[in-house]
């Protein structure tokens, strides 16, 4: 009785999509009411061969029984319901009273205090460093020789000869080695300046965050195991890094480290450029001549610097698009950062 | 930098994929950012024979042709005016496409119907114009298609090179790179080379003023030669890697350039006045004109080359138009050169233009590959352009220059700074593959320990290898980053605690996120507009501003030293994009003020010329135009309480003082905020209704600012005081107070006079106006007395209060209310 299968799920079906006390009434009157499809099929049981008859209508009986039970068993749970929100006459399904709708940190600043906690916990402590700089910190200090292509690497805004807008936060390392003596480790939060033509992934005015880490026999093995910590504390166990040699004048060696793209695994797509991979820092051991500036003895001392681009680290973990909502500070954008910490 | 792997095939061998050898090469140092097919197909369009050639009956210019493609005949409208019967063409049947998608379709052309077209060389994209349609060869088979005489595939790596490897700037110097990866044999191109006898003698010299500005410059002579279009597959290579083939001469040298990473230049001889070349510097204020056809002015700082006349070349940069190669040219004088880097790129950034060339030079160039790029410039002119190369030539070299060519290296250096146990022969045969010879520095039996010591040669196409650190990122790159171990026992550390002013900081936040305030981060730019606004004025400390010398385009010119406009401006917007009313926020950035670093402070002696930089935290409301306590704003009234919170939060008595007079606060409603030890640290205020006006906003707004410098420092740590657990008595007072007596004045006068009972004042009401007297504010104020001791008795209540009202009177004139 193939109909009979199929006239059942039908009727479980529209009880399981009952949502409310009156769609409840429609479907009962639909199935069980006088003209319904059960009372239609019982009244055409006498029109069935004799040897099917009984069968049948034993079949349809249970079913109404079952329809029945079912239709009841919602009916309780919506009165219970009600009950429960308005008790009394009380609706408690109206709007909360809700004195201050709290405000909340910029996703720059969350992403900032995220990855200061996890240095803190590996001993690096926080410093600062000017946004308007020398040139010597920011360019000669770091190993840039004068009327040298590397400087054109970052498009520089000047306020004369001598002074600009820090391009990176690295200017801070050769500033906190004068004032610090080895070991040291220290990480450097800060606003860095390009200009640069304005685009979805460009503005002029940026974040990074610097580290800095200085001992005796510090190796690029050390560098890879404290990167290795932090991506791990920040992206999760199962991201795959790779390190890429590069060139930045104040580290050698120098390294590029990429993380494997989380938005495609790996296979290419439109989030990391089809190449599977993304850049997320720029790192190598302290150059010679980055010490000498600051007055270290190279043979002495080894150490590793790293830096971040933060804007890229948020853009990444919230999915925005465009780096310049970032700096709209409009309150559509902020307020959807309310659950970050 | 676009490498061909057809070209790059040319040098080296490989049996990986391309994808294979894109990841091996960024592996060690060459990031492959782009791997790209270079396809040129031409599906559709194949050689077709004239047959019949008729003017258009209605078009003078247009021809009516019969096409035949080998199979049939179609009747086909062209514009040229070289097309006759009888020739081979590139016919572009119904159906083709051609570059640039544009896809042939059957047209009717002054009522005559066309079903193709038959194409000019640009329309293949073969060139950047033709003049009329391409004429093959006769002996081609109509039907025979275009992609076996035009096609081209290739694949095309995009490779960032930085700034320190201008050897990759080349497709053997990345070949090199290859061989090292692969272990395969390294190519090297055919040259010219100069006949053993029988040499010409060569009727032309060179000078070099200042060897220090070009210490080595090749001259050679080419004769006889034909200006032409080069062999395709030349023309391939370069549009594959993005260059616009011109002519044969050209061609040769942009070819040179990207095979070999040497800059040449071609001057046609007969356009050379006398027959010395001069390399010196510009006279200064000369104009001169480039191949690009823009005048230049050149200073005395300009390295030219010139003839007897003037400049014929900015040296590294860019050739002038007065020799320029031509289609008449004949004979030509190729220039192969080492320019000093810095020189030319001083030239390239003042004059605003890159070329090739001159990214090269300043890059530099490998010394000992002047001569053998010329030489193989000479090898393709010979080929290409049928030219007489004259056997002798100039090469002017600078007979002082000393090159450092050998570097030490303490292989237990490169184990100590890269954590690693790489043995002395590993990093021999490392330091090998990629063209730097080694030689072991005491016994042979080094060669197997992690300590030895090695004297390296420096091969002349990386000169970017100084000192021993260089060689160790060699050694690092090549043996692999990621095969360097990972020691998991490595601590950088103890946990650190967060600095007292992050601590601050936080908390600040926390108690501002909580009240409904959301960060922002703005401009450290203003414009001086914006501060004008403000009526920030000379004379004002804020109006010295730092000016940026290159502004970005359209952008702000000044660092801004109050971030008042920031928040003005962001209100606004918020507004506009109808946020909801109150629009909370708050930032902490920085402004920069005038420095006042005494020299003693200084660190480096141009420390004085940086700005004192504050941080300060800006918290703001724009609210609904209501009052609180009958006259004052509401926003005012509001951030007020925020400060005295905040206060309490930071455990420090921010000190409420109204006064102070910022333009851009209304008069009478703001206030100086200073912190326990009578420092001024900040302010609050109204924003005035003109300053509101020039920024369009339609609701009150007032602003706090605290300079996070000296705001919650040093807070006391908190130490408990007992409560009392004996019930406490209220009473409340009803007053009758003058209006020139301020509130603060009331408190304090029941402070003074109510004893050491009362433990807390608090108003619950304030009225003025009907059955009150004018002059005059009613206040209802509640006192709560308590003793440590003992239940309070009414008495002694009484006698409190009594000394209240007493006090209250006597001294202010406040009467209690019946």
């Amino acid at each position: 009785m193939e109909w009979l299968t199929e006239m059942r799920e039908n009727g479980l079906a529209l009880i399981a999509e009952i949502d409310s006390i009156d769609s409840l009434e429609q479907v009962r009157v639909e199935l069980l009411g006088r003209k319904g499809k059960l009372t239609t099929q019982l009244r055409g049981l006498k029109d069935l061969p004799d040897d099917e008859r009984p069968k049948a209508g034993a079949a349809l009986n249970k079913l109404r029984q079952e329809y029945e039970v079912l239709i009841e068993e919602r009916k309780t749970s919506f009165a219970a319901q009600k009950e429960a929100t308005l008790a009394d006459g009380c609706d408690l399904t109206l709007p909360s009273v809700a004195p201050v709708t709290p405000g909340n940190r910029h996703p720059l600043t969350s992403v900032i205090n995220e990855i200061c906690d996890i240095f803190y916990g590996m001993g690096f402590s926080r410093e600062d460093g000017p946004d308007v700089e020398l040139d010597y910190y920011n360019f000669t200090a770091l190993n840039f020789p004068d009327d040298h292509p590397a400087r054109d690497i970052q498009d520089t805004f000047y306020i004369n000869d001598k002074v600009l807008l820090r391009t990176q936060t690295s200017p801070a390392q050769v500033r906190i080695m004068e004032q610090q003596t080895p070991p040291l480790a220290v990480i450097v939060p800060g606003r860095v300046y390009r200009n640069e033509a304005l685009d979805a992934s460009h503005v002029a005015e940026f974040f990074q965050i610097e580290g800095l880490y200085v001992g005796k026999d510090v190796s690029l093995a050390d560098l890879k195991t404290t990167v290795l910590q932090f991506v791990t504390q920040f992206y999760g166990d199962d991201v795959i890094t790779r390190f890429r040699p590069h060139f930045f004048p104040f580290t050698e060696p120098s390294v590029e480290v990429d993380m494997q793209c989380m938005a495609c695994h790996g296979d290419g797509c439109n989030v990391c450029g089809k190449t599977g991979w993304l850049e997320i820092m720029g790192a190598g051991m302290v150059h010679p001549n980055v010490f000498k500036a600051a007055g270290y003895d190279s043979d002495k001392y080894t150490g590793f610097a790293f830096g971040l681009g933060i804007d890229r680290i948020a853009m990444l973990k919230h999915a925005i698009k465009d780096i310049r909502y970032l700096y709209e500070n409009d309150l559509r954008f902020l307020s959807q950062f309310r659950s970050v910490r | 930098m676009n490498i061909s792997l057809n070209w790059l095939k040319d040098f080296v061998t490989w049996d990986c994929s391309v994808e294979e050898l894109a990841e091996q090469l960024t592996l060690v140092g060459l990031n492959v950012e782009e791997i790209s097919d270079f396809v040129r197909e031409y599906p559709g369009v194949v050689v077709g024979y004239v047959e019949t050639c008729q003017q258009h009956p209605d078009a003078d210019k247009l021809s009516l042709c019969t096409v035949n493609n080998g199979e049939s005949v179609s009747q086909v409208i062209c514009g040229a005016a070289n097309v006759k019967a009888g020739m081979n063409i590139v016919f572009a049947q119904t159906g083709a496409l051609l570059p640039g998608g544009f896809k042939i379709k059957k047209a009717k052309i002054r009522g005559v119907e066309s079903f193709g077209m038959i194409c000019s060389e640009s329309e293949l994209g073969l060139a950047v114009k033709s003049d009329g349609i391409m004429e093959l060869a006769p002996d081609l088979k109509p039907g025979t298609s275009i992609d076996e005489l035009f096609g081209y595939k290739d694949t095309v790596l995009d490779v960032e090179v930085t700034p320190n490897r201008p050897d990759l700037l080349s497709h053997l110097g990345v070949a090199r790179e290859v061989a090292a990866i692969t272990g395969s044999l390294l190519n090297t191109p055919e040259v010219w080379s100069p006949p053993k006898a029988g040499k010409e003698a060569v009727d032309f010299t060179v000078e070099i003023e200042e060897f220090a500005d070009c210490s080595r410059y090749t001259a050679h002579l080419a004769r006889d030669l034909k200006v032409k279009q080069s062999p395709q597959e030349m023309i391939n290579r370069l549009t594959a890697v993005g260059l616009r083939p011109i002519n044969n001469v050209v061609d040769i040298t942009n070819y040179v350039m990207f095979e070999l990473g040497q800059p040449l230049h071609a001057f046609d001889l007969n356009k050379i006045s006398g027959n010395r070349l001069f390399t010196r510097k510009s006279k200064g204020g000369e104009k001169f004109v480039t191949l690009d056809g823009v005048e230049r002015e050149l200073t005395d700082q300009d390295l030219v080359i010139a003839d007897s006349i003037g400049s014929v070349a900015v040296a590294g940069v860019m050739g002038g138009q007065r020799s320029e190669v031509d289609e008449d040219t004949s004979d030509l004088l190729l220039e192969s050169a080492y320019f000093n880097p810095s020189l030319i790129r001083k030239t390239s950034r003042r004059l605003q233009l890159q070329s090739d060339s001159s990214y090269r030079f300043e890059r530099t160039v490998d010394w000992e590959n002047v001569d053998f790029a010329a030489k193989r410039a000479l090898y393709l002119l010979q080929k290409n352009a049928d030219a007489h190369v004259v056997s002798n030539f100039v090469d002017r070299q600078d007979p002082d220059r000393a090159e450092l060519n050998t570097v030490p290296l303490r292989v237990e250096q490169v184990n100590r700074l890269l954590g690693a146990e790489i043995t002395t022969i590993e990093v021999v045969d490392i330091l090998a593959s990629i063209g730097l010879k080694s030689k072991l520095l005491g016994q042979a039996s080094d060669r197997k320990s992690v300590t030895g010591q090695l004297m390296v040669t420096i091969p002349s196409f990386r000169r970017d290898i100084f000192i021993e650190v260089d060689l160790i990122e060699e050694v690092a790159r090549i043996y692999g980053f990621n095969n360097l171990k990972i020691e998991s026992n490595f601590r950088s550390g103890t946990g650190v605690k967060r600095r007292e002013c992050d601590q601050v900081l936080d908390k600040a936040a926390d108690y501002l996120t909580g009240s409904g305030f959301s960060e922002i981060i703005t401009s450290s730019f203003v414009s001086l507009e914006n501060v004008h606004n403000l009526g920030i004025v000379e004379g004002d400390y804020r109006f010295e501003m730092m000016r940026i010398h290159n502004p970005h385009h359209g952008g702000e010119t000044l660092l801004r030293t109050t971030m008042i406009p920031s928040m003005l401006d962001t209100v606004r917007r918020n507004i506009n994009a109808d946020a909801e009313i109150p629009v909370k926020l708050y930032q902490v950035n920085s402004v920069f003020l005038p420095s006042l670093k005494l020299e003693h402070e200084l660190r480096h002696e141009d420390e004085k010329l940086l700005p004192l930089e504050r941080k300060v935290l800006q918290f703001a409301i724009a609210g609904k135009e209501e009052q609180a306590h009958h006259s004052l704003p509401m926003v005012l009234m509001e951030l007020k309480g925020i400060v005295e919170q905040l206060s309490i939060d930071m455990g420090e008595q921010l000190v409420i003082m109204p006064g102070g007079d910022e333009p851009y606060y209304q008069k009478g409603l703001q206030f100086i905020l200073s912190n326990s030890a009578g420092d001024n640290i900040g302010s609050m205020g109204l924003v005035s209704r003109s300053v509101l006006s020039k920024y369009n906003i339609d609701f009150p707004v007032s602003i706090v600012e605290l300079d996070l410098g000296k705001f919650g420092l040093n807070v006391p740590t908190v130490k408990f005081v007992n409560y009392s657990r004996y019930q406490a008595s209220t009473r409340d007072l009803s007053l009758i107070a003058p209006e020139t007596v301020s509130y603060k004045s009331i408190i304090e006068a029941v402070e003074y006079s109510a004893g050491k009972l009362l433990v807390d004042v608090e108003m619950f009401d304030i009225y003025k106006g009907k059955n009150i007297p004018s002059g005059s504010v009613s206040l209802g104020i509640r006192l709560k007395f308590q003793s440590t001791k003992s239940s309070l008795k009414s008495k002694a209540v009484d006698v409190a209060i009594n000394k209240v009202t007493e006090r209250l009177s006597g001294t202010l004139g406040v009467t209690i209310r019946d």
